[in-house]
This record gives structure tokens, sequence and C-alpha cells, in this order.
């Protein structure tokens, strides 16, 4: 009821809002790209002398400009574009104004990093959100030259890897599985390649990724750290052209331009590794006949359909395959279909309307007549979002809208070969649906003051067919047997749960360039990965709520200091957090939930809580740009039956994480990047003696997990870039030479305690005679002086 | 496990190296009994061996502890079997000439400075073997060249289906971490009909025993994570490691206990390979 209320009077809030904006006139218009038609987002908007009274082009270049008097000249900046001025009359109020901003000349003083603002990040409300251009990103030297999306967010503040060389990410003291990685709307389940060594997507298909660390709008939802929103790039309308690379381990491939005429466009751009052939290359036959690979494909279509109307639809579909010998083999595939309708209703009503269906897969396959199988698993989440934004004349921006889910977790299939005895395992599958509503506001109380607001409703539904075991008076756990199991019909209700999501931003401008902000956030997340290792795996086992398992509660708590130097070359900003959780999840001692229709016997849940700041000095032009971030954290976990039911620190607390990134532009034709990251050791747990046991000499360890560190992380990265000068050529070329971790730093990726033979780490005592027997620690490290090479093209 | 060698074969393809290091650990000043109880319906099984834990870098032998009282109680009478220890065999071993009986539950008792220690265990019925066969077979995926035996056998029981093979190669164990044979019936039990084929490859003139246990399930959990921790290389894609579950409480004291406590019916059988 409470929430109704909230409701009922939040829309009188806005209607009362919409009568009064009725009185006022504005200029609506639209800012595109003069070479390709491409929307120009965040470019400045205002009217000749009241430069502070501007406003910024939205995702579709559009914007609205309220009038004071006419005719009065308009005026269009945008950073690395030359400005366009324009005399606006009475009778240019009727129709929408299109301005076409020219690229400057490429100047050595001023290199475009980010298609944003200048003072973008004093004056916007966002806390906690990052965001990474493709340019920023196609700079950064990369392990393998393989450009990675995810590992490079890696290198901003709050955000910690799992170990080195994988791309999976901890954001604020969450777990991987709560963050949201959409594309175009549409999330990823497993945004891995080669077990998270590599992220997902092709680079050149992209068109830039904001990372939401924690603080989000309502119109988002579903996870409780962080959403990673990747955008696919459109294809260019005024002609063909196309881009590519051809790297250490993978080549690439895109192509784009005008699809009918130019009100519309494609873009297609793929990638496809070769490691494969790197292992014919090796003298032993078992590794000649294994595969290794990946692919990645991706295509989005664009269509204006009229002035008002724009239609996209995209679609990726990536791919791994392991294979030994022919006869093993394990393979994941993700496929994620979006369409995108956004219209115009009018100078100051958009309408967004979002459809879109991701599967995820996976098989594992061994060929063989007596012991051989068939192991498969699907997921899928289908989709519809729609929002109705509204801009007010009274400097408030108002959207609302509905987003309903439907998860469909298939049965994990175990399929003996005809001559195998074992029986066949295939688990009960899972549905949900997920309805969300959502409404939001920012307002602008004064030229200093500005507030967004926003109420999410979810109410999240498991429903039939499935089966539902009960265990009378006491906990589902593996050593009680179920005494009874209820049946639910297709569709019927197994399990309903809600959840109200608040969330809250203020801004407070000090000075044009100087701003505090203050955010809190609630999300609630009904899907999580039952999981105790620290690294994702294709094979994970996720989890709808249901009667046992309840969804995680996140709540969020940040502040920010947010001040610009030097007319906006330099960018600083300070933000504090503090992030609760609950019903976080974790398994038990031996749990086996894979093949398991009872995963609630091998759960335990508790609590979590994460505090850290973050800081971060950032320039954005000139010759030399990058940013330094520092970033101190913690995060904690309370969890009943784990560690004596103390706190602990999950695997990624690492209190001191620092990284360094410069780009430097020494002329026309070389460039260079450069990183340094630093970071505490993982968390983990250390033998604190031994004993023997079964005839085994075994690692002793205290009840209390994760008391020791790794040795501090540190690695240097770089790179330098050559590219043809010549910007009259057709094709242009250029060249990348890296080297990931320049002064080879063994930085460990596992510490293997274990009894080594006759001091030799690799013998094995079934290979002869023994003369030394004892206890060892073995270091796995991975990558030191890895150098890599990419060749680069347009055309 | 195997995904963790997977990412490191992937890993070591493109560039990882292995080395020996010496870590600065911390180490647990007391030193924990470790408890390893076996009480069967065959008399040379049956020993309660106690020992005590070390330092991790400690490459001294074991430290068995010799002044214990150890019994086993037999639950539906109240009996007890006393046992002694036996320098030849470094255990504890039973007085009497007693054995495990099927349908029994029997309770171990190890009272040592001032510190009580108890587990229980029922003794399950046996299933039957009717063979062992062997067969010589080419190098195949995951398995080299070599004689492969297969055991033929009846599982009858709908419960407590928890099994262990021990395998013993010209008098030797067979006890690395990927030598360990854990089933139960989650994939079924008519692989042991149709013949469960061991993964191991033999040589000829092999002398090959094999012990088949039914064990209860919670020292069957201990055998299991155990074994998991002994393949748990501290990755990325490990668990967390934790000690195995240990069904032996304390009852008195507090001091920690390690090890388990397993009731079992052995079966064994013995078969010597050709020459060729």
């Amino acid at each position: 009821m409470f929430f109704l209320r909230s409701l009922t009077i939040f829309f009188f809030f806005l209607i009362g809002f919409q009568v009064f904006s009725q009185e006022k006139k504005s200029v609506n218009g639209q800012v595109l790209d003069a070479a390709n038609l491409q929307p120009l987002i965040g470019a400045s908007v205002f009217w000749e002398g009241q430069a502070q009274q501007g406003t910024t082009t939205d995702l579709e270049g559009n914007f609205f400009l309220q009038v004071t008097a006419l005719p009065a000249k308009i005026i269009l900046s945008y950073l690395g574009y030359e400005k366009s001025i324009r005399t606006i009359q009475v009778k240019d109020l009727e129709k929408v104004q299109k301005f076409y901003l020219r690229s400057e000349d490429f100047s050595l003083e001023e290199i475009l990093i980010e298609e944003r603002r200048g003072d973008e990040q004093v004056k916007n409300m966002e806390l906690g959100k990052s965001t990474l251009s493709m340019e920023t990103l196609q700079s950064l030297p990369a392990l393998f030259g393989e450009v990675d999306l995810l590992r490079s967010l890696q290198l901003l503040p709050g955000v910690k890897s799992a170990g080195e060389g994988t791309a999976g990410l901890f954001v604020r003291g969450g777990s991987a599985d709560q963050n949201l990685v959409q594309v175009d709307g549409a999330p990823v389940y497993n945004p891995s390649h080669f077990f998270g060594i590599f992220s997902v997507f092709n680079p050149d298909g992209l068109k830039k990724v904001d990372l939401y660390k924690g603080n989000m709008p309502a119109s988002f939802g579903g996870r409780a750290s962080a959403l990673i929103d990747v955008a696919f790039r459109e294809g260019e309308r005024d002609r063909f052209s196309g881009e590519g690379g051809i790297g250490t381990i993978s080549s690439r491939l895109t192509l784009q331009g005008p699809l009918l005429g130019e009100k519309s466009s494609f873009l297609i751009s793929g990638r496809r590794t070769y490691a494969d052939l790197f292992l014919k290359l090796s003298p032993n036959p078992d590794i000649q006949n294994n595969q290794l690979n990946f692919y990645d494909l991706n295509g989005k279509a664009a269509f204006n359909l009229s002035d008002k109307d724009k239609l996209s639809v995209s679609s990726y579909q990536g791919s791994d395959l392991l294979g030994l010998d022919g006869q093993f083999a394990l393979g994941w595939e993700n496929w994620v279909s979006a369409i995108n309708w956004n219209r115009v209703n009018s100078d100051s009503s958009y309408f967004d309307l979002q459809g879109y269906h991701s599967r995820y897969t996976y098989q594992v396959k061994f060929d063989n007549e007596e012991n051989g199988f068939d192991w498969t698993n699907s997921l899928s989440e289908t989709g519809v979002k729609a929002i109705w934004t509204r801009v007010l004349a009274s400097k408030s921006t108002v959207f609302w809208g509905i987003h309903g889910q439907v998860y469909h977790f298939a049965p994990s299939d175990l399929k003996p070969a005809p001559k195998n005895p074992i029986t066949r395992r295939q688990t009960q599958g899972v549905q949900g649906l997920l309805g969300n509503a959502f409404v939001g506001i920012t307002q602008e109380f004064s030229d200093k003051l500005t507030a967004e607001l926003g109420l999410r409703q979810g109410v999240f539904a498991q429903v039939g067919e499935g089966k539902v075991y009960q265990y009378p008076n006491t906990a589902p756990n593996p050593d009680v047997d179920p005494s009874d199991s209820v049946f639910y019909e297709k569709g019927e209700l197994m399990q309903r749960y809600q959840g109200l999501e608040p969330r809250i931003a203020f801004r407070y401008l000090l000075r044009p360039d100087f701003s505090l902000k203050a955010a809190y956030n609630r999300n609630y997340q009904y899907v999580q990965i039952a999981s105790n290792s620290s690294a994702g795996l294709p094979i994970d086992r996720w989890v709808l709520a249901g009667q046992y398992i309840r969804p995680i509660r996140s709540d969020q708590f940040s502040f920010g200091v947010f001040r610009n130097f030097d007319q906006n070359r330099w960018e600083l900003s300070i933000e504090g957090y503090y992030k609760d959780l609950d019903q976080v999840i974790d398994l038990r001692n031996g749990a086996r939930i894979l093949l398991s229709d009872q995963v609630e016997t091998e759960l335990l849940s508790g609590r979590g809580w994460a505090y850290g700041a973050e800081f971060l000095l950032r320039k954005n032009k000139g010759k030399t740009t990058g940013w330094l971030g520092y970033t101190w954290s913690r995060a904690w976990r309370q969890i009943d039956g784990i560690s004596k039911d103390h706190p602990y620190n999950p695997r990624f607390d690492r209190p001191h994480d620092l990284s360094l990134v410069l780009n430097h532009q020494f002329s026309p034709a070389w460039s260079s990047s450069f990183t340094f990251v630093y970071s505490t050791g993982q968390a983990v747990s250390f033998p604190i003696g031994s004993y023997q046991v079964d005839n085994q000499t075994v690692p002793l360890y205290s009840d209390f997990r994760n008391e020791n560190r790794f040795p501090d992380y540190h690695r240097i990265d770089a790179a330098v870039t050559w590219k043809n000068p010549d910007p009259g050529r057709k094709w242009k070329g250029s060249w990348n030479f890296g080297v990931y971790n320049l002064y080879g730093r063994k930085n460990p990726f596992s510490y293997d305690f274990r009894i080594l033979y006759n001091n030799d780490i690799n013998y094995n005592p079934s290979d002869g005679d023994l003369v030394s027997v004892r206890p060892g620690v073995v270091m796995t490290y991975l990558f030191t002086f890895l150098p890599s090479i990419t060749y680069n093209f347009e055309f | 496990m195997k995904t963790n060698r997977i990412f490191l074969a992937v890993a070591f393809l493109l560039a990882s190296c292995q080395e020996e290091v010496l870590l600065d650990l911390d180490q647990k000043k007391d030193r924990i009994p470790v408890i390893e109880g076996y009480w069967t319906d065959h008399g040379i099984y049956n020993e309660v061996k106690i020992s005590l834990s070390k330092n991790y870098y400690d490459s001294l032998d074991q430290e068995f502890v010799r002044d214990a009282e150890v019994f086993v109680k037999e639950r539906s009478t109240g009996r007890k079997i006393t046992f002694s220890y036996l320098n030849a065999t470094r255990s504890y071993r039973p007085n009497s000439g007693e054995r495990a009986k099927v349908g029994e539950t029997y309770q171990l008792n190890v009272n040592w400075k001032g510190q009580v220690y108890q587990a229980e265990g029922l003794m399950l019925e046996a299933p039957s073997v009717d063979s062992v066969t062997y067969d010589y077979l080419e190098k195949r995926l995951f398995r080299e060249e070599g004689y492969y035996l297969k055991v033929y056998g009846k599982i009858p029981f709908e419960d407590n289906n928890y099994y262990r093979i021990r395998v013993i190669e010209n008098d030797t164990l067979k006890n690395q971490p990927e030598d360990y044979l854990l089933f139960d019936d989650s994939f079924g039990l008519l692989v042991f009909e149709k013949g469960l084929e061991l993964g191991y490859a033999f040589q000829k003139n092999d002398r090959v025993r094999l012990e088949l246990y039914r064990l209860n399930k919670d020292a069957f959990d201990y055998l299991s994570q155990l074994v998991s921790l002994l393949f748990n290389d501290g990755g990325l894609f490990s668990p967390p490691p934790q000690n195995p579950e240990s069904n032996i409480r304390v009852v008195k004291g507090d001091s920690q206990v390690l090890g388990y406590f397993i009731v079992s019916p052995v079966l064994t059988r013995s078969v010597t390979l050709p020459t060729k």
C-alpha cells in the first residue's frame, strides 16, 4: 500500500509539472556528425551569451532548449568539432532543427579521447559511473594485443580483477555475477572467452561502454552491484568502409555502410582466433590434434523510419570450442539479439521500446562408445522494456516505464553414450517472471542544486512447471533426505518476491568547475551463480530465487567530490561508498550442484558489506592524456557455516589498488601508451601445518577463511603505435607493438601446496626411483614479458 | 578441478610457468590429533591410528600417539571392544578377534590427555562381486596402453550406496590423488553389473588386489572432500581450501580433531596378469 500511495503522489507530482510546461516554448533540434550522420551525444547547446543555461544532446543527438526571446543565436559546440551558430526565428520552432557539425582537422594540441563535454563530470548527476570510449580502449596496451573491453575496465577505480589474466569484474565489493553485462540492452550471461582470459565482443564493433558502479537510474536494475552497458556501433550512412586487424592470436574485420539509401545503415563485425594453428606447431602429437578457438560475430542495422522514428536491430553471437583429439569437446555460446525503437513524439516527449532475447548454452561431449556422454545445458532471458521520457520546461526531465523479463533455465542434461551403463541425469528446468515498473525525475531546483529521484518496483515469480522438495523441521542440508515434494503445473506460481528499489542522487554545484554529489541506491537481484570459485566457469550453475533461495538485496550509499582544473583539461574525482548486501550465497564444503535438483541443500546464505574510497585524476586533452586511479576498499562476507560464522574477506578483497594510464602522441605517425597497475595481493588461505591421513600428506588449513595474502601484484604494460600519417590514402594501416608485463614480474596465479618428489616439481613418483619426498609450494605464474604485434587497417 | 587443468593447459600454451617458492607460512603451535579408524568384518583391517599434525615444511616422519585409550562400543549391547597400541603397526589393534556385524552401530572412543573423541558408524551389508576380468587395450583418450580390469557384481541396495575401491598393485597401494576410486549411485549402479572399468593401466605380471568398501555417507563425504582438497591447486577455479569435515566429534575438551572413522564390510579380489 505504501508503494502505491508513493507512486500516486509521484505521478501527481509529475502531472503538475506537465501542466506547467504547456505555457513554455522551446526549440527542438538534433545534432549530427556531418561526415557520417551519426548523432553526437552530449553536445553543448545554448543561446549566445547564456552559456551557463544551456543543455546537452541526448543519446540520439536530440535536444530541447527553452526559448526566452526570438530571434536569437543558438550555439552548438562539441569537443573536436567546429562550432555551429544559427539564428533561430519563431517559425523555426515548428519543426526539428538539424545541425551538422564538422570534425576539426587533426591537431596535436587537442586530441579527443572521449565523446563528452569537458565539464561533464562536474555537472552531470552521475556518481560511480565511468565511461570508456572505444578510442581510449583501443589505445591501451593489451594482453596478446587483444583489445579487451572488460579487462580495460579493471583499470578504473573501484573495479577489481579476480586474478592475473582474467576478465571477470568485481565492482565495489560485489561478486562477478552481481554485474549485469548488457549489449544494446540485452544481457550477456557469460561475457568471457577462454575461461575468462578474454572477454566477448570484437572491440571494432562497439561504440562505447558505460560502467555504473552501483548507482544507476531507475530504468536499470536486476543486479546488485554494477551495470556494464555496452553499445554496438551503427554503420556510417554516407559510404561503405571497413576496418580490421591481424593480431598475434586473432584477426578482426568490420564492414559498414548505407543499407537502403542514407536513411539506414549496417555494420557487421567479426573476430576469430587461430590459437589452433600454434597447436599444430607443437612436437607433441597429443597437443597437435587439439582444438582451441573462439569467435565473435555481431551485426547492427539501423533505420530512420521517419523524422521521428528510428529502429535498430542488433545481434551478437560468440562461441568457444576446446577439443581434445577429436573425441572430447567443451564448448559454450552466447547468442544475444535486441531490437530498439526510438520515437520522438514531440518537442518534449520521447518513447523507447526495446525487445531482446539472450541465450547461453554449453556442451561437454566425450565421444566414446562405452564411456562417452553428451552433457548440455542452456538458459535464456527474454525481455521487453518501454520507457517514456518527458522534458519539462521547469528544468526537469521525467521518465517512466515498464520492463518485463522471462527467464528459462533449461534442464541440465547428461546423456550417456548408447553402451555407457551410467544413468542419464537430468535436472528439472526452472522458469521465472520478473515485472518491473519504474519512474524517475531529474529536477533542477536551482542553478546549483539538482536532484534525481527514482523508484523501481520489481515483482518476481518462480513459476512451474517444477518440483520443490520439502524439509520439515530443518533447513535443507545434504544429510537430510527430503520428506516430500510438491509439484507445480506449468505456469503455476511457485514462489513470489517483490521489492521496492529507491534511487536518489543529488548534485550541488559549488562552482562551475566544482561539485558535490551524494546518492543512495537499492537493488534486488533474482538470479545468481551458485559457485565458490573466484573466476567464472562456462559450466557455472545459475539459480533463480525460489522457495529456499531469496533474492539478493543491495544498498549503496555514496558521496563524491568532483573538480575540474585548467579549463577542463584535468578532472579530479574522489568518491566514497558503503555497500550492504543481504542473502549472498556460498557453497558448503564438497558441494555438488551441477547436476543436482536439490541445490538448496548445498547452499549457505548470509550477508556482505563493502566500503571504500576512490580517487581519479584524469587528463583528457593535450599530447599526453590518461589517468591516475587509486582505490582503498574492503569487502566482507559473513555466512553461517563458513569461517566459523565469522566475517571473512572474499578473494578479490584487495585494499590498495592503483592504476596509471598514459597515452602520448609524439607525432601524427607515432604514439605510445603505458599502464602501471599495483594492488594488494588476493586474500587466500595458506596452510598452517600438514598431517597424514589415508596415506596422503594433506595441508592443514585454519577454520577461518582467507586470512593470508598473495604478494602484492604489479606490472607495467606498454605499446607503441605507428600509423601512416597520409590522410589522403584510401587504405590506412597502422602497426601496434606491445609488451605485457614489461619488467617480467612473476605475479602468482596460484600456489599449490603439494608433495615434491626428488626435489623436482615435475617428477612423478611412478616415473622411477624416489630419492626424496617432501612438502613444497609450487607457484604458477602467467604472462611474463609477453610481446605482441598487431596490424590494423581501415579502408 | 578438471576445468582448472584445462584453463592451465590453455594458459601454458599461451605463456605460463611454474617454479618452487618458499613462502613464510604461519604455523599452528598446537599439534592436532589425526585419527584414522577402521572397523570392518575382516580382522586384518581393524585398527585405529592416531598421529599428530606438524608444521607444513616439516619433512620428519609422522609422530604417533601411543598412550591413548581406544575402544569401540557396540551400541546395541553397550559392550566395549578394547584396543591396544602395537609398535609393529604403529596403530591400536583390538584385543580380541571380534569383527563388525551387519546391522550393528559401532561407536569409536578415543581418550587422550583429557580429551575425548567419538564417532559412529553403521555396519552395512556388502554387495556381491561376481568376477574380475582384464583386457589389454590400446592407448585411448585419457587412458594409456595396458591391461584394464573390470569388476562385475551386484548392488541390490536402495540406500547407503557409497563405495570405495582401493587398488593394490604388487603390494603397493595406488594412492596418488588421481587413484581414488569413489562412487555412489548418482549415475545409477548398473555400471557395476555391466562391468566397472578401473581407470588404471596395469602391466604384464602385475599382481593386483582390489578391496571394495561400502561406506557410511559421512565417511564417503570425508574422502570425497579429501580428494577435492588434494586436487585444489589454490587457483581461481578451485574453491577456497577447507579441511575435510571429519565424522569424529570432540565430546570433551577443546582441541580440534582430524581424520575419520570407517565402519564397512570389505570384499577383496586378487588377479595376476599374464606374462605377455
